[in-house]
């Protein structure tokens, strides 16, 4: 008998500690296995048709915002990235910033696009496969890949005033290209 | 409207701080009386007890107004209410959130409370009465005060805002959100009446079997709910969810499982501290577990800790939740430990095989059950915590665990319900079980002959077989001795919940291993073919209204009647909800869903089929446990004081 | 009693044909969806803890299954290449099922160990049980007996 009490209180005891020690996650700054890795390649087309390779970005930055025209998060971070686009074009190693489509109608996103601004290519992602492949849960996610298309950071969820510019140019600072 | 706009939530507010006092006053009454045996103060305690009542439904229905006049002044309002809802939906959707649910928690447990207070009006003499209730106040002070701070439903949000999103999808569409979510609290709340009273009886040192015989009902009472809520939340989940199953082990069905399992052992163990004595400490033990069970899946649940689809918010209502797990946990433990000498048990198990000592083998696969799923549940916690390294862990796990503990206890509940109390002799197993054991040659051949394969789905047959035969056994013997009473009472009515399970575990069994699906490119008009079945896209059609886009796609099942399986795009929250359906027979069930993407203009659909054997036989048996559980409550045969109560059964002559 | 027995045997010989006979059985090749659904079960939901790819309807699922099925369909793959192949881009808690080392085999070994320390107590108990085993009830049995049959007696005639 008193070994079964000294078991389960044991037991119970290390599952509160477990329990106390244990917080909702809330990184903004996500873990992802491909930090560090080579980009997955990504080939497909632009809304409007334009073919599009990642492989062929190389040797400049790239930032890719995966967008749902009717997730809140992504109209709410939208006119951030629409402020970095315009910050960056007065940069010499100025990053590209692409959408990629998630799960929506490319009428959707050009209806939103022209209504909300943003001139930069949206990339269209039939069936998710760009998503898969970069291992994105739920939009939004912003990721940066670095001139030698080596991925270097990923973001989930909705940007924060400043945060797309300050890491950025930290990571343009780390990884002199 | 505007003028009565943020009055009901002030209301609301009010009545949850009436119900605190009320309860603190209720226990302070309780525990005062009980100490002095004071009459006078006792006499107060149903006073409080339907004050806290009534303050819980004047909560509860002004959290009501609140949602069917759209007060959106209100925070939860805002957060699940919309002008679009449905009434219906709308009513529902007060518990469709985190501090609704916590709301209709405190409303169920004042109404549990106050039955309590009228059940036992007549003896309140009894100390132990007395003392329960002071239990239940101060569990329901500990309720009426979350929900009126960290689980504030009536907490104002920003001004101006006239219109909200609306429930979760996946809670308007679906009538059993109306049902599935008040039983299950009425079995999830029901626990903590037997909990106060074991807690009342190592108060008072009275630990004898008294209290167990007076909240027998009571437990059964909360164990037939609970049954009963998670039996329909698998019902929504296959009429709803479009997996075509009806349990995916996420930790909310988990919080829900895990009381059940501790329950179901203990309303089996409380039958041999009943009859022989024994087991005392383990059967508090087991309702302590119940109860504190409810309290650990809430906090795991609702905290954030861990996300799971039924994704209620965030929000600081975990530290409440782990902090009364703590109490309730070192509380209990105290008092066990305090009243061990009175606990020890007198009696012993003479033999390994005899009814006590299968429900003592039932308790202890049960308690492993148990401790499977909580460790699946926090396991990720667990690493998290070791290593800060993300895991999951999901159905194949428990589905892998859960199947030799659900086979072991239908092999139990083969032998046990044959077993004499006391001893048995391998000659009078032989004997009794002779009829039971060729009923499941009986299933086994029958099941080979229907085409099944494999170990696993054979042996639950099998062992289906012969436990219902047993079960049978047992009640055409007590029906043959006692006419229509012998389906009543405690032995007789378990057999009947008995072969519900069995039938459910059956059902599980065939459908788990024996389903095909198929995804079909369709067409409009060409007929495809899977399984033996033609399936033919008649047309696809699209049904708009004020919440949501539906796109429907019309097929024709084996020429015969049309289904459409749908997906619903909720505008307002901008999540698409898919509807299966179903072709239901006694045999098969043809479940289809309409799979992403969709386009109403198109003459194409893409259809997922699933054949699925046996899905009614999960609905009669949860039926059949239904109605086991209400004879069960009815009392049985009853004993003569005179007759030695450990004698073998009278049953044993036949 | 002499038949009986021979009845029993004969049953128990017929059940263990007829399961080897039913184990032997199959239920015919694999389908690709029968694969789909088999990798499906064993990956997590990214977005939605502890439900798998194959039950939840959430996008990102959505997504994974297509990809899933799509790799399935070119061939070029085998199950375990196409869930490592979600791993790599997921990490880790995509794996619905734990490994079965490091840290992670706990999941398992615990459950076992669980069962083989209760069945040791239970045969403990039953060997003390049979060693003390008392005569004839102590005046305490009796009186708790007697208590909870008056009150039994009470309650039901309420």
């Amino acid at each position: 008998m008193k070994i079964v009490s000294a078991c389960v209180g044991v037991v119970v005891a290390l599952l509160f500690l477990v329990l106390v020690v244990s917080e909702p996650d809330q990184d903004i700054v996500a873990k992802s296995p491909l930090l560090g890795q080579p980009a997955p390649s990504v080939a497909s087309t632009t809304i409007d048709g334009e073919p599009f390779a990642l492989e062929r970005r190389k040797g400049s930055w790239v930032v890719l915002n995966f967008f749902n025209s009717t997730c809140v998060p992504c109209i709410n971070e939208h006119d951030l990235l629409v402020e970095f686009a315009a910050s960056e074009l007065a940069n010499a190693n100025a990053a590209e910033l692409y959408t990629i489509i998630n799960d929506d109608s490319s009428d959707a996103v050009r209806e939103f696009f022209t209504k909300n601004g943003g001139t930069w290519p949206k990339i269209t992602d039939d069936n998710g496969t760009i998503a898969v492949a970069f291992g994105v849960a739920r939009v939004p996610e912003t990721w940066i890949i670095d001139p030698n298309g080596i991925v270097r950071l990923r973001i989930t969820g909705e940007l924060s005033a400043g945060l797309l510019t300050e890491q950025v140019n930290r990571l343009r600072e780390e990884f002199v290209s | 409207m505007l003028a009565s706009a943020g009055i009901s939530g002030t209301i609301g507010r009010a009545f949850l701080l009436v119900g605190f006092i009320g309860a603190i006053f209720g226990a302070f009454a309780a525990v005062a009386g009980a100490r002095r045996n004071d009459q006078q103060i006792i006499r107060l305690i149903p006073r409080f007890a339907t004050l806290i009542f009534a303050a819980a439904v004047g909560a509860f229905a002004a959290m009501e107004y609140a949602m069917i006049t759209r007060d959106f002044s209100l925070a939860y309002v805002q957060k699940v209410g919309s002008w679009s809802t449905p009434a219906l939906y709308n009513f529902a959707a007060v518990w469709s959130a985190l501090e609704g649910s916590i709301l209709m928690w405190v409303l169920i447990l004042a109404g549990y409370t106050m039955a309590v207070a009228i059940w036992v009006r007549k003896r309140m003499q009894d100390v132990i009465a007395t003392w329960a209730l002071g239990v239940m106040f101060i569990v329901c002070a500990f309720f009426f005060l979350v929900s009126y701070f960290p689980a504030d439903p009536f907490a104002l949000g920003p001004p101006g805002v006239l219109d909200g999103p609306g429930p979760n999808p996946l809670l308007q569409n679906h009538i059993l959100v109306m049902f599935h979510p008040p039983i299950l609290y009425l079995g999830y709340v029901g626990v903590t009446v037997p909990f106060a009273f074991a807690i009342a009886a190592l108060i008072t040192g009275r630990v004898g079997e008294g209290w167990l015989v007076a909240t027998r009902r009571w437990s059964l009472f909360a164990w037939g709910f609970l049954t009963f809520g998670i039996a329909l939340g698998s019902w929504w989940s296959y009429e709803v969810l479009g997996w075509s199953g009806v349990w995916a082990w996420d930790p909310v069905e988990n919080a829900s499982l895990l009381p059940w399992i501790t329950g179901t052992a203990y309303i089996h163990s409380v039958l041999v501290q009943e009859r022989r004595g024994m087991l005392r400490v383990w059967n508090i033990s087991l309702l302590v577990a119940t109860f504190s069970l409810t309290i650990l899946g809430t906090f795991l649940t609702r905290s954030g800790v861990l996300n799971s689809v039924h994704a209620f918010s965030e929000s600081g209502i975990g530290a409440w939740f782990l902090a009364m797990f703590a109490v309730v946990l070192v509380v209990s433990v105290g008092l066990i430990g305090w009243r061990g000498d009175k606990l020890r048990s007198p009696g012993v198990i003479d033999s390994p095989l005899s009814r006590e000592a299968a429900f003592l083998a039932n308790n202890v696969l049960f308690a492993i059950f148990a401790f499977v799923v909580l460790l699946g549940t926090v396991f990720p916690l667990i690493i998290e915590a070791l290593q800060d390294r993300q895991i999951a862990v999901g159905a194949p796990f428990f589905n892998k665990l859960s199947m030799p503990i659900g086979l072991a206890l239908l092999t139990l509940m083969a032998i046990a319900p044959v077993l004499p109390w006391r001893k048995a002799s391998t000659e009078t197993l032989r004997d009794r079980l002779f009829w039971p054991a060729w009923c499941g040659v009986a299933a086994l051949v029958a099941s080979l002959l229907l085409g099944s394969y494999g170990v696993a789905p054979l042996l639950t047959f099998t062992l289906g077989g012969v436990a219902s035969g047993a079960a049978l056994r047992q009640v055409v013997l007590a029906t043959r001795r006692q006419g229509l009473r012998g389906l009543v009472g405690r032995a007789n009515g378990g057999m009947i919940v008995h072969l519900g399970v069995i039938l459910i575990a059956v059902s599980l069994g065939a459908s788990n291993s024996f389903s095909k699906s198929q995804e079909l490119s369709l067409v409009a008009n060409v007929e495809a073919q899977f399984s033996g079945h033609t399936f033919e896209l008649r047309d696809v059609v699209e049904v708009r209204d004020d919440r949501s886009i539906s796109v429907k796609a019309l097929v024709l099942v084996d020429g015969k009647k049309i289904y459409a399986p749908a997906i619903t795009k909720y505008t307002r929250i901008g999540m698409n909800v898919g509807t299966p359906s179903v072709r239901t027979s006694l045999t098969t069930d043809i479940y289809l869903t309409l799979e992403p993407p969709v386009r109403q203009d198109s003459n194409e659909a893409r259809i997922k089929v699933f054949i699925k054997p046996m899905i009614m036989w999960l609905w009669i048996g949860t039926a059949l446990m239904a109605i086991g559980t209400v004879l069960a409550a009815f009392p049985g045969r009853r004993r003569k004081p005179t007759e030695p109560t450990s004698a073998p059964v009278e049953v044993a002559k036949s | 009693m002499k038949t009986r027995r021979s009845i029993w045997l004969a049953m128990f010989l017929l059940v263990g044909v007829l399961l080897v006979f039913g184990a032997s059985r199959s239920g015919g090749p694999l389908t690709q969806q029968d694969r789909i659904d088999a990798i499906t079960l064993n990956l997590a939901c990214p977005t939605c803890s502890g439900e798998s790819i194959y039950v939840s309807r959430a996008p990102a699922s959505e997504s994974i299954r297509s990809e899933v099925a799509r790799q399935v369909a070119s061939g070029l793959r085998t199950d375990d290449e196409i869930v490592s192949y979600i791993e790599q881009r997921f990490g880790g808690q995509v794996l619905l099922v734990p490994r079965a080392s490091g840290v992670d085999s706990l999941v398992w070994a615990l459950p076992v160990a669980a069962l083989i320390f209760s069945a040791f107590l239970l045969f403990t108990a039953f060997s003390k049980w049979r060693t003390n085993k008392p005569t004839s009830p102590t005046l305490e049995d009796e009186q708790i007996v007697a208590q909870a049959l008056k009150n039994q007696a009470e309650s039901e005639s309420k």
